[in-house]
């Protein structure tokens, strides 16, 4: 007999396994799979035979054709990560701070801050692609005030800041609600005492919230970082699948495996897809690491 | 031990059901001449021929009450995709395709996906079915693979030419130019006048194609010019930043001169309207536009086609590019063949036939079917067939992005950054690399 205090332990097994074998199926053997078949030529289609081509896949994706693309995407893939994820945490955590105070409506003004949350990407890409219209869109009137006028997602130099913009703005629902659970566990009486103590304001914030924050910066970082590096679907529906001005290693690998665009006349290459997905998962997953370790470390320090 | 036992029973049990999920469906087709059960249909989506189809649907449950058609029509962009997920789950039974021979010049890996679903039997081979006898022979040879038919025919469309609104052409003095520098006299003169010259959806990236095909068709005007320029390319004999390939670009770059202000940002969607409202005189746009522009003008003016004159030589400028439409196939794993051929069958009746060019706007593809008003007004263009440059080009999956087209009319200013040049040298650089 062990000292196991559960009583029985087949019922926890069972349902342990089940819920194993589910993450299995779903996502450890896909990953695996996408892992395999970056080392064919597989396509899109049934039924056409798949060679095994080794690392050709890696050397176009390296080639001096491919490289330059690649370099491009992985690009715009950082800057679209690091600024909207840093924007998002930024503005996530003023916004909370302020809706967090007694304020008069804050239940509405929170709800209207978490409301692009639950639009779907389309819907997303519609109101934006709306008014950023060139030719009869608010953002047009706009920028007609000043006397300018531009082609907004046509811009090869703004269309990649609009995306980001969007992105951040469809973001922000989630970080802004983390935080504000986050500071609603931060005990009201050690805001008053360091009142008491002469504390000011900003030195609050510093000295107590943003450090009992940590656990919550930990997750909205990781949150915002893995899902901007992963994001292809704003810069898809806003901008379309090959514009350079925005192209994402997400849309590449988007574009490669299901776009098999009419126009190019290319055909879908999922192997090829698979290889800048493995490229691409390692280069999230550094990120992620570097990141976590960072955030991490200060955790533990403060 | 028994740990391990327990674990491994349950997980292979999970994934036989799993699995047994996803090979599921393999009902056998209805092969007897009784046809009944749902017809899965998938085409990708353009508001005139979507009517077309729809109708066509509702004639055909008219005359097969027992079938049920399931019809999805989706967006081009998101076409290839939805067509090879529905192929690999088996559950549509007509589509579209379009394999074709590959040249002798272009590498294996080339194959495109068409193509290479036809060579893995992915396709019903209709060879000899009765109903393919009601197409013009002519246009049928052209569509055959390794000499059988795979594919049926909706209809022929021409897109190098351009819609002109004769309102403003007569207000004006202008005649429809037949060489290069007419068409500029055009355009300066609309400039002078203050009316923007041309409508260009450049937010899609394609429509701005439009005119670069249409470039090449004036510059590289018969069938066997464009073959030649496909295999020279293959070869790297021609440099794409030079001599008449450079002209290409700078005839796209002068139509992007022309254009509305900000085009880049604005949708394909959007041009009819504003060629309906007078805001631009004319767009490069292909014959399948002509039901929804004809209904975006609504009578309020007379508009006619010509073809973009690219070339200083009137002769070159004479004819039309086109291609052979949106073409059906049956796919060899649908749940219900006999559904699927007699659609094909009742679709190439004259009567439905002529019905659905009407509604769809297309060019016909069977003798003694009348063509629309629209469409002879341009037969003077179209009596000699000759392939749009997209149906001769092979591209390199080795090559570069600059280099797909292989024309880089997305990197010119302003749909890029580049200037011609530049954008020329990137497309040679990215077609030498691949080669």
């Amino acid at each position: 007999m062990s000292s196991y205090p559960f009583g029985a332990r087949a019922p926890m097994r069972i349902t342990f396994s089940l819920g194993l074998v589910v993450l299995a199926v779903f996502a450890l053997l896909p990953a695996v799979a996408v892992f395999v078949i970056s080392f064919t030529d597989i396509r899109g289609l049934p039924g056409i035979p798949v060679n095994w081509v080794g690392f050709d896949n890696y050397e176009r994706f390296f080639s001096a054709a491919k490289i330059g693309y690649n370099l491009n995407a992985l690009k715009n893939t950082l800057i679209y990560a690091v600024v909207s994820t840093v924007a998002i945490n930024l503005l996530g955590l003023a916004i909370a701070v302020l809706l967090n105070q007694k304020l008069r409506g804050r239940t509405f003004s929170r709800a209207v801050v978490f409301l692009p949350t639950i639009l779907g990407v389309t819907v997303i890409g519609l109101i934006w692609s709306l008014f950023f219209n060139p030719s009869a869109g608010p953002a047009a009137s706009i920028w007609s005030w000043f006397g300018a006028d531009s082609a907004f997602f046509g811009d090869p130099n703004l269309a990649l800041a609009l995306v980001i913009f969007v992105q951040i703005w469809a973001g922000l629902g989630i970080a802004v609600v983390i935080y504000l659970a986050g500071l609603q566990a931060i005990p009201e009486e050690l805001q008053e005492a360091a009142s008491i103590d002469g504390a000011s304001g900003g030195q609050r914030m510093r000295l107590i919230t943003v450090p009992l924050l940590a656990p919550s910066i930990t997750a909205n970082v990781l949150l915002a970082i893995v899902g901007s590096l992963q994001s292809y679907q704003l810069a898809y529906v806003l901008t379309g699948p090959n514009n350079p001005a925005t192209q994402l290693l997400s849309l590449a690998i988007f574009a490669q495996g299901f776009g098999g665009s009419s126009a190019s006349g290319l055909g879908q290459s999922q192997g090829y897809a698979a290889t800048i997905s493995v490229i691409q998962f390692v280069i999230v997953s550094i990120a992620s690491l570097l990141v976590l370790w960072y955030l991490r470390r200060r955790e533990a320090k403060l | 031990m028994a740990k391990r036992h327990v674990l491994g029973a349950i997980g292979g049990a999970a994934a036989l059901v799993l699995l047994a999920g996803c090979s599921g469906g393999s009902s056998t087709p209805a092969e007897s001449g009784k046809v009944t059960g749902t017809l899965h249909i998938l085409v990708s989506s353009a508001a005139a021929s979507d009517k077309a189809f729809k109708d066509l649907n509702a004639e055909f449950v008219k005359k097969y009450p027992d079938v049920k058609v399931d019809f999805s029509a989706v967006p081009n962009a998101n076409f290839a995709a939805s067509r090879s997920s529905r192929l690999t789950a088996g559950n549509v039974d007509i589509t579209l395709a379009a394999p074709r021979e590959m040249p002798k010049y272009v590498k294996n890996g080339a194959v495109d996906d068409d193509t290479a679903a036809a060579e893995a039997g992915l396709f019903v081979d209709l060879t000899g079915q009765k109903f393919l006898k009601n197409f013009t022979p002519s246009v049928l040879d052209q569509l055959t693979y390794k000499g059988k038919d795979y594919t049926v025919p909706t209809g022929l469309s021409y897109y190098t030419g351009v819609y002109y609104n004769k309102k403003i052409f007569d207000e004006n003095g202008l005649k429809v130019p037949t060489t290069w520098s007419e068409f500029e006299n055009v355009v300066s003169t609309l400039k002078g006048k203050g009316v923007t010259p041309l409508g260009i959806g450049g937010k899609d990236s394609w429509p701005a194609g439009l005119g670069m095909i249409a470039a090449v068709q004036g510059l590289y005007p018969s069938a066997e010019d464009k073959n030649a320029l496909s295999k020279d390319l293959w070869a790297g004999k021609v440099d794409l930043a030079d001599g008449k390939q450079l002209e290409v670009l700078q005839r796209v770059k002068s139509l992007y001169d022309a254009a509305q202000k900000n085009f880049s940002g604005v949708g394909y969607d959007a041009i009819p309207s504003e060629f309906a409202k007078g805001q631009v005189a004319m767009t490069v746009d292909g014959t399948w536009n002509q039901p929804t522009i004809d209904a975006a003008v609504n009578g309020a003016f007379d508009y006619g086609y010509f073809p973009l004159p690219a070339s200083d030589n009137a002769a070159d400028n004479k004819w039309l590019g086109g291609k052979v439409e949106l073409r059906m196939v049956a796919a060899s794993n649908g749940p219900n063949k006999a559904a699927a051929l007699a659609y094909l069958a009742f679709f190439s009746e004259p009567a439905q036939y002529a019905k659905f060019v009407a509604t769809a706007g297309f060019a016909p593809a069977e003798p003694n079917i009348p063509s629309s008003d629209f469409l002879k007004s341009i037969e003077p263009y179209t009596s000699t067939f000759s392939p749009a440059w997209d149906t001769i080009w092979r591209p390199n999956p080795d090559a570069g992005q600059a280099a797909l087209f292989p024309f880089n009319y997305p990197g010119i200013t302003p749909l890029g950054t580049k200037s011609v040049d530049a954008a020329a040298k990137d497309s040679q650089t990215a077609w030498q690399a691949g080669l």
